[in-house]
């Protein structure tokens, strides 16, 4: 995998990069604290990726929370205004993956688009999200999929409620075999059936995808997201790496509309996560919409290391040298934009580019 | 090695046995195995496949975490450990029911709370969680059919095949909580960074699988 160079400290220039493509597109950064109360949370824990929260009781005897999420509290900091509010993050978040895990510090970086979105700046936010992908590798994948298409279908279908529900989870798996078992079980027409195994299976660049929707019979409440998949190709063009896939799913209780996730080779889950969350805005008493996304740094570590650099440019060993002269090498070393490490002696599993021995002759390379 | 050599981990012993057989006959053989002696890892001699034999429980977690693109795993491991997985196939191999087994003729006295011995907790809180029924969950790692007749549960929760062992120990399947076969599974980015040959591999397998082949 090509992979650009970066790699000072775990994450620092990955989160550099991104920081520098956040405020390309003019969003500002949003610093928040480490705690919140935690009936924030409370009140919408199932939008909240894992289960468990640090919770700690203050000296004002109010429940607090380490932040387990960073959207609730952007959402809940944000003034209506007539313009978009454009935010960005690079912040840690805490909590465990569920009760039998323990609790991690997860370092995440991304933005959030709030007001009156238009077709523009919905563009912007997954394009913003494909170049961040691209900061890390140069091959990556954006799944885009719209929460309306799938349910549509299945609403004119008249499929009952319960088992809606379900055959989205197995859509979900891409599980055509049981998806056309309960089908069959619950009496949908063959006709219905062959063509739901056709949208689990869809999977396409976003152009080719639409096209391929356009030609299938979706009913009338697919109607809408698809005309928006359509527009959304449209803008975007033919980008490398942005895919329809329809097994692409999110909490319906927050999501509506575009949903996405991104995915590098080598890191076997999903890095990025996003989509349109008018639906929580609304949970949160707020009338415009929402969207945004975030990148999970660490899962970055999961990358192959490519752009791995040694721990310093050079090593010099100080075999009982002169120290100003000493000084003098390794300041002209400094002066050159190398990284120098004076020792004794090779540390233990030090790397390094190249080994010099200073003496009372001066420094002779090794 | 291939760019696109699908890693797939298939679970050792007499379902991976049968699953091997099916990936044969969709052009995936490898002529070092079946024997293969202490060896783990087989390639097939063009390079588009590669398994790896583990423990059938451990598949899902292999696949889920990327060590493998796809897998052949129990839909009992996928029920039970929830991974975030595509679940492609339905192999159709080693199948058997999940059942709710106890003494024949047992009634069931809703106005107690009913302990239930089992391997497979998630399974069986849901199951009971959709009848609405209040129960005690034992965890036990095997040997499930004795907790009935030592009195530690009133029923059990467990996998049943043929059901001799349930017969020779006095037991009966009492209700039907869901079907179990092999299923193959796929990794979501592998699915995505590797899709031509992992669809590909897919489409054989069902066409060998529906008799197409």
């Amino acid at each position: 995998m090509e992979k650009k160079a970066w790699n000072n400290g775990p994450f620092g220039d990955i989160e550099g990069a991104l920081r520098e493509l956040f405020e390309s597109r003019g969003y500002v950064r949003y610093r928040m604290s480490k705690f919140e109360e935690y009936d924030l949370y409370a009140k919408n824990r199932s939008f909240i990726t894992g289960e468990a929260i640090l919770t700690f009781t203050d000296t004002d005897g109010r429940l607090m929370a380490l932040k387990p999420d960073v959207t609730l509290s952007v959402i809940r900091n944000t003034v209506p205004g007539t313009s978009l509010k454009k935010v960005y993050y690079s912040e840690s978040v805490y909590r465990a993956k569920d009760a039998s895990s323990g609790f991690s510090e997860i370092p995440q970086a991304g933005l959030e688009c709030i007001g009156e979105l238009n077709l523009y700046s919905v563009c912007e936010v997954i394009s913003m999200a494909a170049q961040a992908l691209e900061e890390m590798s140069r091959v990556y994948v954006l799944d885009l999929s719209h929460m309306a298409l799938l349910s549509g279908v299945l609403e004119d279908m008249d499929v009952p409620a319960g088992c809606r529900e379900e055959l989205l989870r197995l859509a979900e798996e891409k599980n055509a075999h049981e998806l056309r078992a309960l089908a069959q079980r619950n009496g949908l027409s063959p006709e219905d059936i062959r063509l739901l195994e056709k949208l689990i299976r869809l999977r396409a660049p976003l152009r080719d995808g639409v096209r391929q929707l356009s030609a299938l019979p979706l009913g009338n409440n697919a109607a809408g997201a698809l005309t928006e998949l359509a527009r959304l190709a449209r803008v975007l063009g033919a980008r490398e790496g942005i895919f329809l896939d329809l097994s692409l799913r999110a909490d319906p209780r927050y999501y509506n509309g575009v949903v996405m996730r991104g995915y590098l080779p080598g890191v076997p889950t999903a890095v990025l996560s996003g989509g349109r969350y008018d639906g929580l805005m609304r949970r949160l008493h707020r009338e415009s919409g929402a969207m945004g996304f975030a990148v999970y740094l660490n899962l970055l570590q999961r990358l192959p290391s490519g752009g791995t650099r040694p721990d310093a440019d050079v090593l010099v060993i100080d075999a009982g040298a002169d120290p100003l002269e000493l000084a003098d090498y390794t300041r002209e070393l400094r002066g050159g934009g190398l990284r120098v490490r004076v020792d004794r002696a090779v540390p233990e599993g030090f790397t390094f580019g190249r080994l010099v021995t200073f003496d009372r002759e001066g420094g002779h390379e090794s | 090695m291939r760019a696109d050599t699908v890693n797939i981990a298939l679970p050792k012993g007499r379902l991976g046995d049968k699953v091997y057989a099916v990936l044969e006959k969709a052009g995936y053989g490898c002529p070092e195995l079946p024997g293969g002696g202490r060896r783990l890892v087989f390639e097939t001699p063009d390079g588009a496949a590669r398994y790896f034999f583990v423990k059938p429980s451990d598949v899902a977690i292999y696949v889920e975490r990327g060590a493998a693109d796809m897998g052949v795993a129990g839909k009992d491991i996928l029920l039970e450990y929830t991974p975030d997985v595509y679940e492609l196939l339905d192999f159709g191999v080693g199948r058997c029911k999940m059942c709710v087994c106890g003494k024949p003729g047992r009634k069931d006295d809703p106005s107690s709370t009913l302990r239930v011995a089992t391997k497979f907790t998630k399974i069986t809180r849901d199951y009971y969680a959709g009848l609405g029924r209040d129960i005690d969950i034992i965890h036990l790692n095997g040997s499930i059919e004795l907790a009935p007749l030592l009195g530690l549960s009133d029923v059990i929760v467990d996998i049943v095949e043929t059901g001799a062992t349930l017969r020779e120990n006095g037991l009966a399947p009492l209700a039907e909580v869901c079907d179990i076969s092999a299923r193959l599974i796929a990794n979501k980015a592998a699915y995505k960074f590797k899709y031509n040959a992992v669809a590909e591999l897919t489409n054989r397998l069902q066409a060998v699988l529906e008799g197409r082949s």
